[in-house]
């Protein structure tokens, strides 16, 4: 998706007055989101590009777990049990003196690795079947889309307790479970782009001189759909993270004696009152790895739409995020009303 | 649901048992379960006694499901409102103020917190409001339910802080959907030609600009209802609260699948029909989706 | 039409913050409307035709919009007065009608709702006489069962029947200045014609002053006592409709003329037909406007040097220049002078 330079004859300076007027470029490719430019909205924004680059680190030290952590995460030191923060444990010993500072590190590489694998399950099934229930419609439309609806109908948690309650629990299962969880939201902002892209003149261009299927899919709807899918693989990252936290919070994700930030706190909260930073400081990896994936996601939203280009930004025209009026909501099939209600039903 | 159950790979009477357990005990649980008799059939009995309201009978304990899911309710419905309560009331002031003078200090801080409130681990904020407000401070019973009839003070207090965490993240995600709502809403012709012809600003505002804002909220409101109602599991397990997503959690860990079965039956059912009350009201307030 | 200008604007100017920086949206636009009388504001998108009357109004963001200048609405100033004043002006003193009549209603308010309410704000009258008043306006602008449509919501109505509803509430409290934002746009062209008779009907019972927002020069010529047009939020010609229809002096006039092939194109002074012209190119972004003339981007004629730098100031047409034929008398000519912001006309062009 490497975007080669495309002319961007309908890029005429925006009119506030916006009076309808026929762009010369209707009939043309429209200009695909230019990622270069992409990047610098992106890194004007200081919120998002604070949020990258924390995360960028976070993976660092994820990836580099062994080189960052100070001690072994699962040195026993009974001696030094339940020590609170000092500079020899700048976070604190838990119950049996293993040092917190190097399971929270250790933990970051479980957390991520589970939330990437959820993700990544979900993109691509999310995606396959978006694209597939989008382009050929009818009747596989139906009947894919009702099955995910199906699932998207479950209360999160719920279902990925459900799948692990039948698989077991383990870090497998529950990047399974999640990767399930949000295969529906992938599959419904994939389908929604493609419908949005399907019938463009210059898709039926394409196919009036004969273009196949799988490089119409490839070359021209794909690349377009992309923008709303990076912007949901970034928030579901978000939430990915917080399910494996919650699901090993109850003891269905992550097994000890594995430091799992959820785990930890699961284990730290018997201890709450006595040595708080026990529970507290994986919470906090859990907040800030989550709140930047989140940032992050609202950043590329805004750096990707299109409407903030405009002249009119600021004022209520150009709100990002238009909420979906009238019944479509109802039917959850805008993307931003799906966001809305998924964000919520992630919980 | 009951698909899923089934569609997913394991045998629920060898998780119920556990590891040792003899092929008679195997066999006659089977049989008890019904789980003996091919799928379909299965799934027919199943959905024929859950409609006379039968979900039958919970594999640890004896009791019946419906039984078990009616003790719990209560304490479920309890939560769910007094949580969508809080997020109203943090919502719709904090986003319309936000969405009125966007990008000023007021919406940024209403931006964080919102950020803030999805981001935050709903568990870790329970125990950090635990250790403050039960620990230190000491105001507020760790955890526990009791009926409103008994002991309305007691009720009240236990109430106030797993109300407040799962509050907290509806209402952010309700801030961002009001925000966005009605910015779209002030951008609309509509409330042009409303102040063209001379409407002072508080009439334009209450009837041009935040009714229309707020008819899709009742759609969100009703979608974060339902998510609150199917238990937050998490949240009750911190407060030891005794609703369905404990019940649904204790089923899992206990293998007790008709229990969990029954469970999700009722979130299937907690949906849809919050959904219908959704359309309906829909309807009847908005004129446009009428007859 | 005689008497005091209804109204009288004078070096408008309105500056809108973009994320792109400042932009220049009108840039000192000056004219009057009489009684009785309709001018008609012409240009592209984006030329600023829009904002320009959206600002007297003061229903531009404050937030995103500096408006600067005078504005006489019957002697007072609109852009200096303090809110509620301008609130109780908007109605009695003008009212407006815009281009979408899908999207300019509330859809989930009744269309009586949205007409009491309008008449209410500007006087002590109770709800049921405010309903009455509703559905004789409604009868007024031709809506056929007047006292049931009160009942109704706006997406029942098709579109040229809201924008008679959009019609009856601008004028629900007799303003004497109506402005029509692009009011005929969005409809087609048997509404479009219906609704300009329906105009300049209630123009002639009420005597009132009329600004008339288009782009299209064929309802120009229909309705306008005179013309203005703007390019580049500034005005680069007006005069009255025959003047700048026939004798147009701006090269951007003759050019948007010239892309109208049937419209009585310009004829030349000796009579020749004139070649069928387009105007080529975009209107400058109004965050990057040039610094001579505005339209010099685009100019095929650049007769002068000085174009490139400096802004032609609008001035008289001379007649020799414009082409006078015989049409008009001078008196006439002097009342309401021919101007266009050109040099083109003086080097004895065309």
């Amino acid at each position: 998706m490497t975007g080669a330079p495309v002319p961007e004859p309908g890029n005429s300076p925006d009119t506030p007055a916006g009076a309808p007027g026929t762009s010369p470029a209707a009939t043309l490719r429209p200009a695909r989101p230019q990622w270069r430019e992409t990047l610098s909205l992106l890194l004007h924004n200081p919120t998002a590009a604070v949020a990258g680059v924390l995360l960028l680190l976070i993976v660092v030290v994820a990836v580099l777990d062994d080189t960052f952590a100070p001690e072994g995460a699962n040195d026993i030191s009974v001696a030094d049990r339940l020590q609170s923060p000092s500079w020899s444990h700048p976070f604190g010993t838990d119950d049996l003196g293993r040092d917190i500072l190097s399971r929270v590190i250790l933990g970051a590489s479980v957390s991520l690795r589970v939330g990437f694998l959820a993700v990544g399950f979900a993109l691509v099934a999310g995606t396959l079947i978006g694209l597939l229930a989008g382009y050929y419609g009818k009747w596989v439309d139906d009947v894919l889309m009702r099955f995910m609806d199906m699932l998207f109908a479950f209360p999160a948690v719920l279902l990925a307790i459900a799948v692990l309650a039948v698989r077991g629990p383990g870090s497998g299962n529950t990047a399974l479970a999640i990767g399930i969880v949000y295969t529906p939201i992938f599959a419904r902002v994939t389908r929604a782009s493609v419908l949005g892209v399907r019938e463009e003149v210059y898709v039926r261009a394409s196919r009036s001189v004969g273009a196949s299927d799988w490089r119409l899919l490839t070359r021209h709807i794909l690349p377009n759909a992309a923008p709303p899918i990076i912007v949901q693989t970034s928030i579901s990252l978000a939430f990915a993270v917080l399910a494996e936290a919650a699901l090993s919070f109850l003891g269905l994700g992550t097994q000890p004696p594995n430091p799992s930030w959820g785990l930890m706190l699961a284990e730290g909260r018997g201890y709450i009152e006595l040595a708080w930073w026990l529970a507290f400081f994986p919470g906090m990896a859990i907040f800030l790895t989550v709140l930047c994936f989140n940032l992050l996601g609202d950043g590329l939203r805004d750096a990707l739409d299109p409407r903030q280009r405009t002249l009119m930004a600021g004022s209520g025209k150009a709100a990002s995020g238009s909420a979906a009026v009238g019944g479509a909501a109802v039917a959850g099939d805008a993307a931003v009303a799906g966001d809305a209600a998924g964000s919520g039903g992630d919980r | 649901m009951f698909a899923l159950v089934h569609l997913v790979p394991g045998d629920p009477v060898r998780l119920a048992l556990g590891t040792r357990f003899s092929q008679e005990t195997y066999d006659a649980l089977r049989e008890r379960s019904g789980l003996d008799q091919p799928l379909l059939e299965q799934f027919v009995t199943w959905l024929g006694r859950a409609v006379t309201g039968d979900l039958g009978v919970s594999f640890r304990s004896g009791e019946t499901v419906t039984s078990q899911i009616a003790e719990r309710l209560p304490a479920t419905l309890t939560l769910a409102f007094a949580s969508i309560l809080v997020a109203l009331v943090i919502a719709v002031p904090l986003g319309t103020i936000s969405a009125l003078r966007p990008r000023s200090v007021v919406d940024r801080v209403a931006t964080v917190i919102s950020q803030f409130g999805i981001s935050v681990p709903d568990f870790w904020m329970g125990i950090v409001l635990i250790l403050v407000f039960a620990g230190t401070l000491g105001w507020l019973p760790s955890g526990g339910y009791v009926p409103l009839t008994e002991d309305p003070g007691g009720w009240l207090q236990r109430l106030l802080m797993p109300a407040l965490v799962t509050g907290v993240v509806s209402g952010s995600v309700i801030t961002r959907f009001v925000r966005s709502s009605v910015l779209e809403a002030l951008g609309s012709d509509h409330v042009r030609t409303a102040q063209a012809k001379g409407l002072g600003s508080r009439q334009v505002f209450t009837w041009h600009v935040l009714r229309n804002a707020l008819l899709p909220l009742v759609t969100v409101t009703g979608v974060q209802l339902a998510y609150l109602l199917s238990g937050v599991v998490v949240v009750e397990i911190v407060f030891s609260w005794p609703g369905l997503g404990q019940l649904a959690l204790q089923a899992v860990e206990a293998r007790d699948y008709p229990v969990l079965q029954g469970a999700i039956l009722l979130f299937a059912l907690v949906f849809l029909v919050i959904n219908l009350v959704v359309d309906l009201l829909y309807s009847a307030i908005d004129p446009r989706i009428r007859r | 039409m005689s008497g005091d200008p209804v109204l009288e604007v004078e070096d408008l100017r309105v500056r809108l913050r973009t994320p792109r920086g400042p932009a220049e949206v009108v840039n000192g636009l000056s004219y009057t409307v009489g009684a009785g009388e309709t001018v008609a504001v012409v240009g592209e998108s984006g030329s600023g035709k829009s904002v320009s009357v959206l600002a007297l109004l003061g229903l531009l963001p404050a937030r995103v919009a500096t408006v600067t200048g005078r504005a006489l609405l019957q002697g007072e100033d609109l852009l200096t007065m303090p809110p509620e004043r301008l609130r109780q002006v908007r109605g009695p003193g003008a009212g407006m009608v815009f281009q979408d009549p899908m999207t300019s209603l509330n859809p989930v308010l009744t269309i009586g709702r949205q007409l009491v309410e309008g008449i209410r704000a500007h006087g002590d009258v109770s709800k049921s006489a405010a309903r009455t008043r509703a559905a004789e306006l409604l009868r007024e602008v031709g809506l056929p069962d007047p006292e049931k449509a009160l009942d109704r919501y706006p997406h029942e109505l098709s579109g040229g029947m809201r924008q008679r509803v959009v019609i009856a509430i601008a004028l629900s409290n007799s303003p004497s200045l109506l402005i029509a934002d692009e009011a005929t746009t969005a409809l087609d062209v048997t509404v479009q014609a219906q609704i300009i008779d329906l105009v300049e009907k209630l123009q002639a019972e009420h005597g009132t002053g009329v600004i008339w927002i288009t782009h299209d020069l064929g309802v120009v010529a229909g309705i306008a006592d005179r013309v203005l047009v703007m390019y580049g939020g500034r005005c680069v010609e007006d005069g009255t409709v025959d003047d700048v229809l026939e004798r147009p002096a701006h090269p951007y006039t003759r050019g948007l003329l010239g892309s109208l092939p049937d419209l009585a194109a310009p004829a030349g002074p000796d009579g020749e037909v004139p070649e069928l012209t387009t105007v080529p190119g975009l209107p400058p972004p109004p965050t990057d406007l040039p610094p001579g003339c505005v339209f010099w981007p685009r100019c095929p004629v650049r007769a002068d040097p000085r174009c490139e730098t400096e802004q032609p100031p609008l001035a008289v047409v001379s007649r020799a220049a414009a082409g006078a034929t015989a049409s008009g008398a001078l008196e006439e000519g002097s009342r309401l002078p021919h101007r266009a912001a050109t040099w083109c006309t003086e080097g004895g062009q065309g």
